[in-house]
């Protein structure tokens, strides 16, 4: 997973401001909290930053599909073997009898759902990691053996 | 709900959406079994001298060959329901056969002595609701038998296991190779050299006497107190650890003597392996390794291997099963002198060197029966989308009334 | 006029332990084609540790020849992303690491699937095909 380190060496590194942050490197965080975009950063669309902008947006094209808690699932790596179906506790919460037991989800409350083999997540906003007041829950990445889940 | 045959868990909490005759979605199972589900992209067709020729030609060249073989030999059976296996257990019989499968090369040794009790044993459910200690051997669970985990064994919340893998479980590999499983073991994973297994386990064994093992001292009397401490534990024994005691398999025995609150459960790879060795066992005794002659004589020289090493088989009917693929490369040349027919519902490397191909239906998706999931629990699977092929059980009786 | 003069320095030969194992996604490609091109990128692989490779002047990627008594294959190495112990090389359960397996099980009935001794070297020659394997051993596949 890309790091801000990693953001912040292909930034101008002016601290222009332009952006609305106080520094690049605030700029770098905003980004991978997905606050802000790479095309705010106007510099970064002058000729001679091609190269970093398109790096920029490579490194955070992940980041752009993450959910609303920041959870990214990796198709590809996901071999469906729903470990995290079982060791979500949201999961577990809403469906004791089924997804808690290892058996199939009972019901359309639970986060994680296995289909055509690989996990799907949905319901997200039942995430620990959602909103307010949230849990810093490794639950699921933690059972995933190809680190097919991550947070950003 | 349905059930996968992808590997001998046999999920059969699997949702499908059918529309037109197709899978469209599959809903539960991994992507090992999901695969599976979808089938292969060639189907195989009815050939004579891997010429086209209509199923019925097919099965009469067959019939022609046994009768014409002194020694005719059948394998394979393990991708098939146990009511086909039944039949063909009757065809080998007809034909005073030899007859073997897979499990002679992989975990037949061990299921062998779990059926005649040398080991206790238990269910996959007991496993849900009792286990605290689970131990991986040599077994790749994460993909060989991807759902392990989550169904049954580290995950799930079970009747005494409330609390789930947080606090009530405790996984442990032991392995040649930091496998997936071994990852999900993180801080209990034990490393040992190839062929290290027996000394592992004499180790062990010492360390649970409460002498001081003479190999790795310090992990070994860590594992040792764990283990005691358990009060369900099960040892799930993966291949790996099958091929590196094979020679000397009652350490294995000795072992599971020292641990009373401890299970064997065979891992296994096809869906229904173990079937097969539980079918051949009430009918024969054995579980495999057979020839037929009025009654069965079971002896090494009828496994796959030594058929074809000692010549004893001078043609094979290969069912469910691709030996071109799966046995070593030396006693191919062997396979192949002598004439192959090979049912299968999908084109294989069997098949391209087979004298007479026979088309069959996906067991467990195009044709219903029962499987014999690798605790021993007898499973239904479903006829989910219709066919033309015949099943390898129909293929069966009609070779049994062919020749 | 053009000279390789690589073509005539034989590359240096390692022995090695090859144990093999199963992979979910080389069981998901033997269930879709078995003669596909999937199938093949994943069985005709062999990973090693970082060191061993770096010892042996081996990159990722690189196509190596694997042999011993019984086969000589070429199959693509790849850098173990584990840190596995020295002399150990993983290949996947397929043909290709069949072929490097004896016949011979002492009358046991088993093969040594999973413990294969073979020499390493680099090589220039293509990936071992499944056509290739299968003629190999079988004089003339039907």
């Amino acid at each position: 997973m890309v790091t801000v380190m990693e953001l912040y060496q292909l930034l101008p590194r002016t601290n222009c401001k332009k952006c609305g942050e106080s520094t690049c490197m605030a700029f770098a965080v905003a980004m991978l909290g997905r606050k802000k975009n790479v095309a705010e950063c106007t510099p970064l669309l002058e000729a001679n930053f091609k190269k970093q902008k398109e790096k920029l947006e490579s490194l955070l094209l992940p980041v752009a599909g993450a959910e609303e808690t920041g959870m990214i699932v990796h198709p590809e790596l996901c071999t469906g073997c729903g470990n995290c179906v079982v060791a979500c506790p949201v999961d577990v919460a809403n469906d004791p009898h089924g997804a808690g037991m290892g058996c199939a989800p009972t019901n359309d409350k639970v986060i994680f759902k296995v289909v055509d083999g690989k996990v799907l997540a949905s319901n997200i906003k039942e995430c620990r990691r959602f909103g307010k007041n949230k849990v810093l829950c490794y639950a699921c990445i933690d059972p995933c053996p190809t680190g097919a889940i991550e947070f950003v | 709900m349905v059930t996968c045959t992808g590997c001998a868990l046999l999920c059969d909490d699997i949702e499908v959406i059918v529309e037109n005759n197709r899978i469209k979605e599959i809903k539960n199972a991994c992507r090992r079994g999901a695969a599976r589900m979808k089938g292969c992209s060639n189907r195989l067709v009815p050939c004579v001298d891997q010429k086209p020729t209509d199923i019925e030609s097919s099965i009469q060249k067959a019939a022609q060959i046994i009768r014409n073989s002194k020694a005719p030999m059948l394998f394979g059976l393990d991708n098939s329901t146990c009511e086909a296996q039944v039949k063909g257990i009757h065809f080998a019989k007809k034909i005073n056969g030899i007859l073997d499968d897979t499990s002679s090369f992989c975990q037949g040794i061990l299921i062998e002595r779990v059926l005649a009790q040398k080991f206790r044993t238990c269910s996959l459910d007991d496993i849900r609701n009792k286990a605290d200690v689970l131990v991986y051997w040599g077994s790749d669970a994460q993909d060989s038998q991807p759902r392990h985990l989550s169904r049954f064994s580290y995950f799930p919340r079970g009747e005494l296991r409330q609390r789930g893998y947080e606090e009530d479980r405790m996984a442990i590999a032991i392995d040649v190779r930091e496998s997936n499983t071994a990852k999900i073991c993180k801080g209990h994973f034990y490393r040992i050299p190839p062929k290290g297994d027996r000394e592992f386990i004499l180790a062990l064994i010492d360390a649970l006497y409460g002498k001081v093992p003479a190999y790795d001292t310090k992990k070994m009397l860590e594992l040792a107190g764990i283990l005691k401490k358990a009060e369900f534990g099960a040892i799930f024994v993966g291949i790996g650890l099958t091929y590196s005691i094979k020679d000397d398999f009652d350490v294995l025995t000795a072992l599971a003597q020292k641990l009373p609150n401890f299970n064997i459960m065979p891992m296994v790879g096809h869906y229904n392996m173990r079937g097969f060795n539980e079918t051949m066992f009430k009918e024969t005794g054995f579980v495999n390794k057979v020839k037929f002659n009025g009654k069965a004589v079971h002896d090494i020289k009828y496994s796959i291997m030594e058929s074809l090493n000692e010549k004893t088989a001078d043609a094979i009917v290969v069912v469910g099963s691709d030996p071109v693929s799966s046995l070593p490369g030396p006693v191919l040349s062997r396979l192949a002198s002598i004439p192959v027919i090979c049912i299968d519902p999908c084109v294989t490397m069997t098949s391209k060197i087979a004298t007479v191909t026979i088309p069959c239906a996906v067991s467990g998706l195009e044709s219903a029966g029962t499987a014999v999931r690798m605790d021993g629990k007898v499973i239904g699977l479903s006829k989910i989308i219709e066919s033309e092929y015949l099943t390898d059980e129909e293929i069966m009786e009609r070779l049994v009334e062919a020749v | 006029m053009d000279m390789d003069f690589g073509k005539f320095l034989k590359s240096p030969e390692y022995d090695i332990k090859i144990i093999t194992y199963r992979d979910i996604f080389h069981a998901e490609a033997l269930e879709s084609d078995r003669f596909g091109e999937e199938y093949k990128k994943l069985s005709a692989a062999i990973s090693m540790s970082k060191t061993d490779m770096q010892k042996m002047g081996i990159k990722s990627g690189d196509r190596v020849k694997i042999s011993n008594n019984f086969a000589s294959i070429v199959v693509q190495t790849n850098e173990s992303k584990r840190d596995e112990p020295g002399g150990l090389a993983f290949m996947v359960n397929s043909p290709w690491s069949n072929s490097l397996v004896s016949g011979e099980t002492r009358g046991k009935g088993i093969p040594e699937f999973k413990n294969i001794d073979a020499k390493i070297s680099l090589s220039k020659e293509e990936i071992t095909t499944l056509d290739k394997l299968m003629k190999a051993f079988i004089k003339n596949p039907i």
